[in-house]
């Protein structure tokens, strides 16, 4: 109790509504929640009115009730209704109020009449109002009792159903509609009464004084109703989660919490797939420009996602991404209805005629394609089927399935697509059967195979960020990522990086000497590779030295138990000059030629081949010798391969099926194919990946006999934006754990290569000047794309910042360019980075793995020198 | 230690011994003098063997011996057999020759090997029909054994259909199938089999390999199982075109589902009859029916739609997606696909697979193997090339599937060299009589029907 109680509320104070669903209200420590929070808004300065759903599960029980013919079995069923509220109330340590005790009669008498007196569906519906009917009641009592006197609200009062066209009497009680506008005199009634209420959400009154339901998303709708009908100062949804967010996160573990969405942006990304808030329930705050505040209950200090009117200057960004799946396609290709009076409306007469619903719509002068959302109408009759017959009869039709729709959602889409080049480009790899924007140009939408969107979202998500389209580094608009907030792998914060603390003075001096400079950090090194040794499942682990051949790395990786995988004789060379004789060697080229082999298999090293032409040329260099046969896992791995390594479009690995020629030849020539290899490509962070290619590989093992390991390459991800989640390493442990259980008899063997080492280098560089051109900032630094060139070469990000101004405020933006006289020697564009002057040192992260390795002498500037740190 | 085996040099393939104790039977092979290869076949919650059953059940074990010494006799295929407790009598010896020479002909097509005049179990010279065992008064119940495929599924439907006590049975640990067993709702016995580790090391010293007729070790394993526990039946799911051969080759079938064709059931049904039980059956509930009348009746089975898989490829780890249970690669799927067709809603069927693969180009080669275009029927449990062209022109008149790129294919390029009186539905609908399918489960057949 509040030893202070605030002081009272002035007529005209602004109201907040509060709504809380089931889960929230259900439990003592969850009212007490709602209580201080009920608390802290009115110690704000505002009336309060709590919209409340029915305790969780009770909606459901109260639907089963309904389902009862039997009089006995509806009264049992009410009776155990009752004994919830009965042990809630118990908790509290309250005795049952009559407020409560009111509705438990008036339920026991509806479960004892049943349906015949209201009729089936007023019945059902005055029944299951009861819900929220009971919950308001026990929360007014809760709260008044604990200090914050609560005044209890019929919301059937105050929210009056209309009827509508074409509703029938089921969608008139069971899914009703409030037109709410602003009521001053509702307003000025409540200020008479006090200054927090309490009332129910899902429930309405109709014309006749029947009592209706709202349908789904019934309780949101009915906080949007009350925030619209006392134009309030906003709604606050308290749920489970902290906000919408950019993607699904059970699709893509790194989206962002968004922030500020306008009312059109929020509505757009609910209705193509967030679940956080029904679409409906925006539309009543839209006109008395209503914001709306999502909140986690459990969490209330994360920020939320504000929905509002507003529309800030901001540059244009992609706000979400979603997928809906399940969806079938219906292609309509016909010359009849090129400048044909009344062809679709005849065409769209099927579809009605067959129950079915078009959702997108795209038309050409002789195709007209749409689609339809999975429902059972779709799925378990004969409905394709029938509407086809008919359509056939007018045009040709293809029933294309099973699709998802990928939507992008922004304002101002149209103004966004020169970003999207990379984007679309990844569209350009798979088959799209429909493309459509919305004139509102709120939304971009394609429609692809299913089966390549789970693989498909995370990419598209990093892709659109690095592509700026998606300006997660506006953390006005985005803020952390789901992973971070909710997940249990590690992110990375950004503070824990070596060189931002421990070494930053260390740095600072090596800059000051002489730039640019490599400086790899070996105690990194050796953390990633002890993290990686906490895979139980992996026999063998091998660093993959063409992404950093430094002699201290090699030595450090020898160190910690490492193999080696070389892919050229230069790379063993160099791999057996430092490190001990027990280490293993794997040599994995590709291409290579027929010397190259001969020498390898004179070393101690484990040879890879990935074709048949070795064996059918070169058969005797083989000869009675061991091999691991790298194989292209092809489409066996489904949308994988053509998202990433494509299947016949990449050179490594030899298809599956030419498996059976590859061993006929090994037969041949005495060869024992002892390992198989697949690597499925780089930068993977999601752990179920290796899970599937391990037991590809496996089960193409089972039918081999000779194999005693399986190599499942590396391609281990590395995150690289701030806020980003990095590989959970215990859940890929799990992961292999599973499929090595299936699989004891194989020995596993991996090759990370650039999670080892990208984190422990940076790339240091100075300022040398900058220039402005029209709005664009260029900061000049003394090396680029000669020393590091994943940035040009494969968009990579890699975090910028200015060392010597590390903690000043970053106001300007920036374009970070080398000397190189290519206008692709960009380094880091629209940088947010402090105030620069000549000579600063700015320091380019995660330059560890494939930097020195691919820097060129071109322009003949001075090569970036090494510097170990221990 | 003795050297390291030359698999394929060995001269002698022994079967040592087969005990069985506390649920756990022990089955002893060797090469040679080479070291023993153990499998161990794990029976859980074994009751204790009754007086009047030990005869049968011993019987039993020792022709579960005699068959999964296929699995190991494979790694050298020596020229000589010998069995360690004596020579068979005529029908087990024909019933083991006959086993090893059809079940491994597919082993042998793809290893260059012939076997014929190869494979000789030692004999005493008893004649057939010497020996008669009793009836056991076996309780009137059924093992169903579940393979995470439709087949088995129609099966145990059926038998619940009629209300018939049935057990779902499967051997191994496949997550895929035990998921499909639980769905049956049926009581389960999960038999575990572990392989002589032994095998692995001699694939690796170089052994031959390939298809072995696992129905077969599978039959026997619940043919000791049902003496066992006590069981009066064992329904399999083997339907009418397991009998047909995948090709000839120089002058001998091959057959990849031998062990589930009639033929076996024949031999193994009328062996349990004379050394086992004489009221011990061996049947396939399926075996009137074609593929296509299968599937039919499967696609009534919804509840199963998302946990069944006839996929070989993807077995031994179960995912929530379809790409976890159908590779969308080989035999099975494109004929598991080609055959539901008909007989879903083609949304449905989508769903099931996660992918349509009749509108994806680069299958066609697979499909045209299971339409005995252009290529021999593949080796696979698949259904006749007939019977693919059934389903597929079924298809090529449907507006909702033939603008696919497999199915218009079909129809511009297959379709006119055949001919469309060959290529109706409803034939292959039709039951045939043949079936060993016993009196007490016959209604189970037209459950099915």
């Amino acid at each position: 109790m509040t030893s202070n109680a605030p002081a009272p509320l002035s007529a005209g104070a602004p109201w907040i509504v509060m709504k809380f669903g089931g889960t929230s209200v259900a439990t003592l420590p969850r009212w007490q929640n709602i209580r201080e929070l009920v608390s802290s808004r009115r110690a704000e300065g505002a009336r309060v009115l709590v919209v409340v759903s029915a305790l969780t599960g009770i909606t459901d029980a109260l639907k089963q009730l309904c389902a009862q013919e039997d009089k006995g079995k509806r009264i049992e069923a009410y009776k155990a209704i009752a004994q919830r509220h009965y042990e809630l109330l118990d908790h509290m340590q309250l005795p049952v109020p009559e407020t409560l005790a009111e509705r438990l009669r008036e339920l026991a008498g509806l479960a004892e009449e049943g349906p015949a007196v209201l009729g089936e569906l007023a019945w059902s519906a005055l029944v299951q109002a009861h819900g929220e009917l009971m919950s308001s009641a026990l929360g007014a009592t809760f709260l008044s009792h604990t200090g914050v006197p609560t005044q209890w609200v019929d919301a059937r009062e105050c929210l009056a159903a209309i009827a509508l066209p074409n509703q029938n009497e089921r969608t008139k009680l069971l899914s009703a509609m409030v037109e709410a506008k602003p009521d001053p005199a509702l307003n000025a009634r409540l200020e008479q009464l006090g200054e927090v209420f309490i009332t129910q959400g899902f429930i309405a009154r109709e014309s006749q004084g029947r009592t209706v339901l709202l349908g789904r998303g019934g309780s949101d709708t009915s906080a949007s109703y009350f925030g619209a009908l006392l134009k309030a100062q906003r709604v606050e949804i308290w749920t489970d989660v902290a906000g919408m967010f950019t993607a699904n996160p059970r699709q893509v573990p790194g989206a962002r919490l968004l922030q500020k969405l306008d009312y059109e942006e929020a509505q757009e990304i609910a209705s193509t797939g967030a679940k956080v808030l029904h679409p409906r329930c925006l539309s009543p705050l839209r006109e008395p420009r209503v914001p709306m505040l999502i909140k986690d209950t459990n969490r209330p200090e994360l920020e939320g996602t504000v929905i509002g009117p507003e529309v800030r200057e901001h540059a244009p960004s992609v706000k979400a991404i979603s997928a809906r799946k399940g969806i079938t396609l219906v292609s309509m290709e016909s010359v009849g209805m090129w400048q044909q009076v009344g062809f679709l409306a005849d065409v769209f007469a099927h579809f009605k005629q067959h129950g079915l619903s078009v959702d997108l719509i795209s038309s050409a002068e002789t195709n007209v394609t749409v689609s339809l959302d999975p429902t059972e109408n779709l799925l378990d009759s004969d409905a394709v089927a029938a509407l086809a017959s008919d359509l056939a009869k007018v045009c040709r039709v293809k029933v294309i399935a099973p699709c998802a729709a990928i939507t992008m959602v922004g304002r101002g889409m149209r103004s966004m697509l020169h970003t999207l080049s990379g984007v679309l480009a990844e569209f350009g790899q798979l088959r799209v059967h429909l493309i459509s924007q919305s004139s509102n140009n709120l939304n971009l939408t394609f429609v692809v195979d299913e089966s390549v969107v789970d693989e498909l979202m995370p990419r598209l998500h990093e892709m659109l960020i690095a592509a700026g389209a998606l300006r997660t580094d506006d953390s006005a608009l985005f803020g952390h990522s789901w992973q971070s907030l909710y997940g249990s792998g590690e992110t990375v914060m950004a503070a824990d990086a070596w060189w931002r603390n421990e070494c930053r003075d260390r740095l600072l001096a090596l800059g000051a000497e002489a730039t640019p400079r490599y400086v790899y950090h070996l105690p990194t090194v050796r953390k990633q590779a002890r993290e990686l040794k906490t895979l139980t499942a992996v026999d063998r682990m091998h660093y993959a030295v063409k992404a950093n051949t430094h002699p201290a790395i090699l030595r450090a990786l020898a160190g910690e138990g490492f193999g080696f995988e070389c892919v050229s004789p230069g790379e063993l060379k160099a791999v057996m000059a430092v490190v001990p004789e027990s280490a293993p060697l794997l040599f994995t080229p590709n291409f290579a030629p027929r010397e190259d082999y001969a020498w390898a298999l004179s070393t101690r090293a484990t040879v890879s081949l990935d074709s048949l032409y070795p064996l059918e040329h070169w058969g005797e260099v083989f000869r009675g010798r061991e091999i691991v046969l790298r194989v292209d896992l092809g489409r066996g791995l489904g949308h994988h391969e053509k998202v990433r390594t494509g299947g016949s479009g990449s050179k490594f690995g030899l298809p599956v099926d030419q498996l059976d020629a590859f061993l006929r030849l090994a037969d041949t020539h005495g060869v024992a194919v002892r390992g198989l290899h697949a690597h499925l490509g780089s930068g993977i962070l999601d752990v179920k990946h290796w899970g599937e290619v391990y037991s590809q590989l496996a089960s193409i093992a089972e039918r081999i006999g000779s194999v005693a390991f399986l190599d499942i390459g590396g391609g281990l991800g590395v995150p690289s934006h701030p806020g980003e989640a990095s590989l959970d390493i215990a859940a890929l442990d799990e992961t292999l754990r599973k499929v090595k259980a299936a699989y004891p008899y194989y020995q596993l063997w991996m090759e990370p290569g650039r999670y080892l080492v990208a984190d422990a280098g940076v790339l240091i560089a100075r300022v040398t000047q900058q220039k402005g051109k029209g709005s664009w900032r260029y900061l000049g630094v003394d090396t680029g794309m000669n020393s590091l060139i994943r940035p040009a070469l494969y968009d990579a990000w890699h975090e910028i910042v200015n060392l010597s101004r590390l903690d000043a405020e970053a106001t300007a933006l920036y374009q970070v360019v080398g000397p190189i006289c290519e206008s692709g020697d960009v380094i880091g564009s629209d940088r947010r980075l402090p105030e620069a002057q000549e000579g600063d040192v700015v320091l380019i992260a995660q330059a560890g793995a494939y930097g020195k390795v691919m820097s060129s002498p071109y322009n003949l500037r001075d090569e970036a020198e090494e510097i170990i740190l221990d | 230690m003795t050297q390291p085996i030359q698999p394929r040099l060995t001269q002698v393939f022994r079967f040592v011994r087969a005990s069985y104790a506390d649920g756990v039977a022990e089955l002893a092979y060797a090469f040679d003098q080479g070291e023993e290869l153990i499998e161990r076949v794990r029976f859980p919650a074994p009751p204790a063997l009754t007086p009047e059953r030990k005869h049968a059940f011993a019987a039993a074990l020792k022709l579960l011996h005699l068959i999964a010494g296929i699995s190991y006799y494979k790694a050298g295929v020596p020229p000589s057999i010998e069995v360690a407790y004596g020579p068979l009598d005529d029908a087990t010896a024909n019933l083991l020759d006959d086993l090893y020479l059809h079940g491994l002909a597919e082993f042998a097509y793809r290893n260059g090997l012939d076997l014929r005049g190869r494979i000789a179990f030692p004999r005493s010279g008893e004649p057939p029909g010497k020996v008669e065992a009793p009836a056991l008064h076996l309780p009137k119940r059924t093992l169903v054994p579940i393979g995470g495929g439709k087949d088995s599924v129609v099966a145990a439907e059926a038998i619940k259909r009629i209300g018939g006590e049935a057990t779902a049975v499967w051997v191994g640990n496949s997550p895929l199938i035990a998921a499909c067993a639980e769905r049956t709702g049926l009581p389960l016995l999960n038999i575990q089999r572990e392989l002589a580790p032994g095998l692995f090391e001699l694939n690796r010293l170089g052994a031959w390999n390939g298809h072995i007729p696992v129905t077969a070790v599978n039959s026997a394993i619940l043919a000791v199982a049902a003496v066992l526990y006590g069981y009066d039946s064992i329904a399999f799911a083997n339907e009418r075109s397991a009998s047909a051969a995948t090709l000839e080759y120089e002058g001998q079938q091959v057959n990849h589902q031998w062990s589930k064709g009639y033929a076996f059931e024949q031999l193994l049904s009328d062996w349990l009859h004379t050394h086992v039980a004489a009221d011990l059956d061996y049947c396939s509930l399926l075996r009137p029916f074609s593929e296509l009348a299968i599937t039919r009746a499967f696609a009534k089975h919804t509840p199963y739609f998302d946990v069944f898989s006839s996929c070989n490829r993807n077995f031994k780890i179960l995912g929530p997606k379809p790409a976890d249970r159908w590779c969308g690669q080989c035999p099975k799927c494109h004929f598991v696909f080609l055959a539901l067709a008909p007989f879903l809603p083609k949304p449905r069927l989508l769903t099931i697979f996660g992918r349509n693969l009749l509108d994806d180009e680069s299958q066609a080669a697979g499909f045209d193997a299971l339409l005995e275009y252009h290529d021999h029927k593949p080796f696979e449990c698949v259904g006749e090339g007939a019977e693919a062209r059934a389903a597929m022109y079924a298809l090529s008149q449907r507006p909702e599937w033939q603008e696919d790129a497999l199915v218009a294919r079909f129809r511009s390029e297959i379709l006119p060299q055949l001919d469309v009186a060959q290529l109706a539905l409803e034939p292959w609908l039709q039951p045939s009589s043949e079936h060993r399918v016993p009196k007490r489960l016959q209604a189970a057949l037209a459950a099915i029907a």
